[in-house]
């Protein structure tokens, strides 16, 4: 079995990823795909140089910021859903205590929402929400006559490395399980036709838009966007019982 | 259109190009109006998910449904905020109009006993004492208890004479003043002239 390299980030998420490494990233999935990566293609080399400048703000995130302006409250949960991993990693190089880390994640969101008229837009929905957990955690820190127990960058933002403290303090028992998911993960992923696969493979680790995907593959934007969902929902299928097994592990 | 799991496909696909950044603001409109709201968290939390798989990031533990908890922290919020909005600005309006009615009905109440006052020899009618008067009331008046009624009926043509040029005058004084009392007065004057 082939094993999946999973180094690069997406831009849409706020990471940046070195273009070799995505070059070489899902490499063995896209051999028949017509995609040769940024070396095989010069025009695509300007295009995947393109995805390296900073990250416009997700349009996603504009559009349920702007639904949960006018009350929206499912808009509100989508973003929560999205951002709880990674707030609560950003809180945790802060405080050690995981009981503190989730409540002061509930807390960052709430503030989010009560402040969120207050977003202009300026900086991404990421970055916005990352000061006020920081900030969140500081406060929790003072309130408590403690320095700062670890120290970040507002601009980290985008390229912050999600938990990876927590890496040396997960449990056996869900290192184990991270281990069985990537494992289904990858037999779910090789069991996708062809046509789905590349099309995922092309979205999740070249960050490629779908424009740009419809142009490797040759096929209209609306046949992309139909394989990846179609894709995305085979490996769903696959994985959702482990994931429903195993709660909030991931 | 098949449905699976709360949420038909289309929706789904809806779901998955927001994933991508791909999804149009109509589309996204739809999504969050007709999805089975249960169905479309789980869908794409599971999504989340998989993505952070797929990229090796090492996920938080996160026991339980943060979004739920969030959501029930701000309702609850809300509930408390406006809990004490409700007692606290409601009767504060309250008063507010009560006051500025009454403040309102006792000045033209005073204009009106100022100028009976002015009139020489002016006597409660006995028809007055014996009920069956006409009062007049400044529009807020019912809303104070102890601004006197005046009796009106029973008056000789000297003090109906008295008392419209009275409230003429003050009329067209409180319309150049554009005071808002100036159309309680002008309904008086109206009103006494239509009388005679």
């Amino acid at each position: 079995m082939t094993p999946i390299k999973r180094q690069s980030q997406l831009q849409s998420s706020g990471h940046s990823a070195n273009p070799v490494q995505r070059a070489q990233v899902g490499a063995p999935y896209l051999a028949n795909s017509g995609y040769k990566g940024p070396a095989g293609n010069a025009a695509m080399v300007a295009e995947t140089d393109r995805l390296n400048k900073p990250a416009p703000d997700s349009q996603t995130d504009i559009q349920l910021v702007r639904k949960v302006r006018r009350g929206d409250t499912a808009a509100f949960d989508l973003l929560v859903i999205k951002y709880q991993s990674r707030v609560a990693s950003i809180i945790s190089r802060f405080v050690y205590d995981s009981q503190d880390v989730l409540d002061l994640t509930q807390e960052t969101f709430v503030k989010a929402y009560r402040a969120i008229d207050r977003f202009r837009g300026d900086s991404a929905f990421y970055t916005w929400l990352y000061r006020i957990a920081v900030n969140t955690a500081k406060n929790f820190l003072e309130s408590r006559s403690r320095r700062p127990q670890g120290s970040v960058d507002v601009a980290d933002a985008e390229q912050f490395d999600e938990g990876e403290r927590l890496r040396d303090r997960a449990s056996p028992e869900q290192l184990l399980q991270r281990e069985q998911l990537a494992a289904a993960l990858q037999v779910a992923l090789e069991s996708l036709p062809e046509e789905l696969r590349s099309a995922l493979l092309l979205r999740e680790y070249e960050g490629l838009s779908y424009e740009d995907i419809a142009r490797i593959l040759d096929c209209p934007i609306g046949t992309v966007r139909s394989r990846i969902f179609r894709a995305r929902d085979a490996v769903d299928r696959h994985l959702a019982p482990l994931l429903d097994e195993q709660g909030g592990v991931i | 259109m098949s449905e699976v799991n709360g949420m038909d496909e289309r929706l789904k696909e809806t779901l998955s190009a927001m994933m991508d950044d791909e999804a149009d603001e109509l589309s996204v409109r739809r999504l969050l109006a007709h999805s089975d709201p249960e169905a479309l968290r789980s869908h794409w939390h599971r999504w989340q998910q998989i993505r952070s798989l797929m990229h090796d990031e090492v996920p938080q533990v996160l026991p339980g449904d943060m979004a739920q908890k969030v959501r029930a922290s701000i309702q609850g919020s809300l509930a408390a905020s406006a809990e004490v909005a409700s007692e606290s600005s409601l009767p504060e309006r309250g008063w507010r109009l009560l006051r500025w009615r009454g403040s309102a009905a006792a000045t033209v109440a005073l204009a009106l006993l100022l100028g009976f006052g002015a009139g020489v020899g002016w006597q409660v009618s006995p028809v007055a004492e014996h009920g069956g008067e006409l009062a007049v009331h400044a529009d807020a008046a019912p809303l104070v208890a102890d601004v006197p009624e005046i009796p009106l009926q029973g008056l000789d043509d000297q003090q109906w004479e008295h008392l419209s040029r009275y409230l003429l005058e003050h009329a067209q004084h409180n319309s150049v003043a554009a005071g808002r009392g100036s159309v309680g007065y002008a309904r008086v004057v109206s009103v006494s002239s239509a009388s005679r």
